[in-house]
């Protein structure tokens, strides 16, 4: 299994320069909702 | 409905596809008309991709959802993140850079003829049955308004759909679709402060969520791992991945939406955008449900919320008792919230546990009331598995909500199922024509025929959807039967991508087969055993990719293919 080099070079997005960190962004961002919800689960049940 | 609720809701729902037709005015060629030139900016693509997701059903459903079944539900889209994450990051630059018009075209130039068509017919079929059940949606909401007959609404909405779809094409769709996204905003969150404002005197916010959470109905997450549950975190995050994976990967109702982007990184921050917006939605949308929950603590809920069901029932000699066990359940729940909220004001602990258990109780006799009353419904009328879970919302909404803000509720649901169903009659259709009608029947016609026999197939597709839907009724929950039925479709779409754009060594009789094969281990899987429908995603799609590794065994010596052609 392996990506087309032509993929690994795709442009650049606008914001935080590479797409691994824009990738970051957003599976932290689903980790903190998970963690929110689990900590609102717990509280009022 | 009084005066003003028709204004809002007529204006709305003229004013947003208007503008949608407007800014996507001038489609005359194909490519135009399907993939709108490839000129769309990110925010358009995000907030189309969304709208898409968020159609009628999303706000008739999923609130009726967390009444009955609490908030568990939203567990269901903690895979999307993962999916948009590796979809922006392979399928985007793959789909774009090969230039095509339909996600199964690329799988000729990277299989065959008839892997294509295999994907195509398996496509149709899938987007085929949902989009019957995205029209059935809201003909929910003229029943209840009206008290007219699904059959009939049914045949109405689809009649207006089809007018607005032929004419518009994708950049109609996209531009209707982003003012529809900031209605259905607004619309959420004028419901919430009007769910919250309607409760009693004496119950405060935090008294209403201690409720609801107390009774089970704010049960975000389940840590608790079980195969046969429908809705846990593992479900959620790896069956859920699958089914976003093949949804937005292999579904030509999606794809065709980041096809449309003016350059692929506005397509994958489009995805990327989505990824972050869609979860918060859902879990605000969950939450509304669970406050309706809490509405109906102090306020008395009918016993069946289908209007036409309940009228069936009452003239039945056994309904006078029915009622009055029922009002006597809901009585005893309503003092069983009220001690609960005056036990945690005395901080009195042995008190609160007491009070707790005594509502709790109450709850599930009240639950039980009203199952009685849905098998008197499925006695009278013979049909079987009565579920209203779709009707709560609308009859709350219709009830209490202030003049004007049910008009745009109600258009917010209208627009949004136009819109949503549009947009998969458009796919539908340029998958009927690019994948078959031209690859097989005229691959040599002008474009202004294709432009032609594309608004011919619309109309074709939407006829389909009218008798689909008049079968959606005995289904459940709306927004389960569309998962349900994907479940059913997308992990052989899933495994075929994967294949073709990580396993550069297979070939095309190898994907075919290895597709026959996945569907049939989802058969197995749904005949033979009680698994819980979201893992299908996980064991079709390894199924297709593990069969079509193995069938390519022979092939090792090959030359390898690029995933881009």
């Amino acid at each position: 299994m392996r990506l087309p080099p032509e993929i690994r070079d795709c442009e650049p997005p606008p914001i935080l320069g590479r797409w691994r960190n824009m990738n970051i962004v957003v599976l932290a961002w689903l980790a903190f909702l998970i963690l929110l919800f689990y900590a609102f689960t717990q509280y009022f049940s | 409905m009084t005066p003003l609720d028709w204004f809002v809701m007529i204006a709305t729902v003229i004013a947003i596809p208007s503008f949608g037709l407007w800014r996507g005015r001038g489609s005359k060629t194909v490519n135009q008309y399907l993939l709108a030139g490839k000129t769309m900016p990110w925010y358009a693509m995000g907030l189309s991709i969304m709208a898409t997701q968020a159609s009628a059903i999303t706000f008739i459903a999923t609130t009726g959802q967390a009444y009955v079944d609490g908030m568990r539900f939203v567990q269901f889209y903690f895979g999307l993140p993962i999916a948009m994450v590796i979809l922006s990051a392979t399928a985007v630059p793959i789909f774009h850079r090969s230039g095509v018009y339909t996600a199964y075209e690329y799988l000729e130039r990277r299989f065959d003829g008839k892997t294509r068509a295999l994907a195509a017919v398996v496509f149709l079929i899938q987007r085929g049955m949902a989009v019957g059940l995205a029209i059935y949606a809201p003909a929910i909401v003229m029943s209840v308004i009206f008290g007219w007959p699904d059959r009939i609404t049914t045949l109405l909405i689809g009649i207006v759909c089809v007018m607005y779809t032929t004419t518009g094409g994708i950049p109609a769709v996209t531009w209707t679709d982003v003012m529809q996204m900031s209605i259905i905003f607004s619309g959420l969150i004028l419901g919430l402060i009007t769910v919250v404002s309607l409760m009693p005197h004496g119950v405060s916010f935090t008294d209403a969520v201690y409720l609801a959470g107390t009774v089970g109905k704010l049960n975000a997450v389940d840590l608790h791992f079980d195969p046969n549950n429908r809705y846990n975190l593992w479900s959620g995050l790896i069956g859920g991945s699958f089914l976003a994976l093949g949804y937005f990967g292999c579904d030509q109702s999606q794809v065709q939406r980041y096809l449309t982007g003016k350059s692929v990184a506005q397509s994958r921050i489009g995805l990327l955008f989505n990824a972050m917006a869609k979860v918060p939605m859902q879990f605000f949308i969950l939450f509304v449900g669970a406050m309706v929950f809490v509405f109906y603590l102090f306020i008395q809920p009918p016993m069946l919320f289908e209007r036409a069901a309940m009228k069936q029932i009452s003239s039945q000699p056994e309904y006078a008792e029915l009622q009055r066990s029922f009002d006597n359940a809901w009585q005893r729940r309503k003092a069983a919230a009220e001690e609960v909220n005056a036990a945690r004001k005395s901080e009195d602990e042995t008190r609160v546990r007491a009070s707790v258990e005594q509502y709790r109780a109450a709850d599930n006799d009240l639950d039980a009331a009203r199952r009685n009353g849905a098998r008197l419904y499925e006695k009278t009328s013979g049909a079987s598995g009565f579920n209203d879970t779709n009707y709560i919302f609308l009859s709350f909404v219709t009830r209490y909500f202030p003049a004007g803000i049910v008009g745009l509720v109600i258009a917010v649901i209208f627009t949004a199922a136009m819109s949503s169903s549009s947009g998969e009659l458009n796919s539908l259709a340029a998958v009927s024509v690019m994948d078959l009608y031209r690859r097989h029947f005229r691959p040599e016609a002008s474009d202004r025929h294709y432009l032609m026999i594309s608004r011919i197939f619309t109309a074709l597709w939407g006829a389909w959807a009218v008798i689909f839907a008049q079968f959606a009724k005995n289904l459940g929950s709306l927004v389960e039967a569309v998962n349900w039925v994907g479940s059913f479709f997308y992990p052989v779409l899933l495994g075929v991508f994967i294949l073709a754009f990580f396993f550069q060594r297979v070939r095309g009789s190898a994907a075919f087969w290895a597709m026959l094969a996945g569907e049939a281990s989802i058969l197995a899987c749904f005949f033979f055993t009680n698994i819980a429908f979201l893992w299908y995603n996980v064991i079709g799609t390894v199924i297709v990719v593990v069969f079509g590794a193995l069938f390519s065994i022979k092939s090792g010596r090959e030359k390898r293919i690029s995933a881009i052609i």
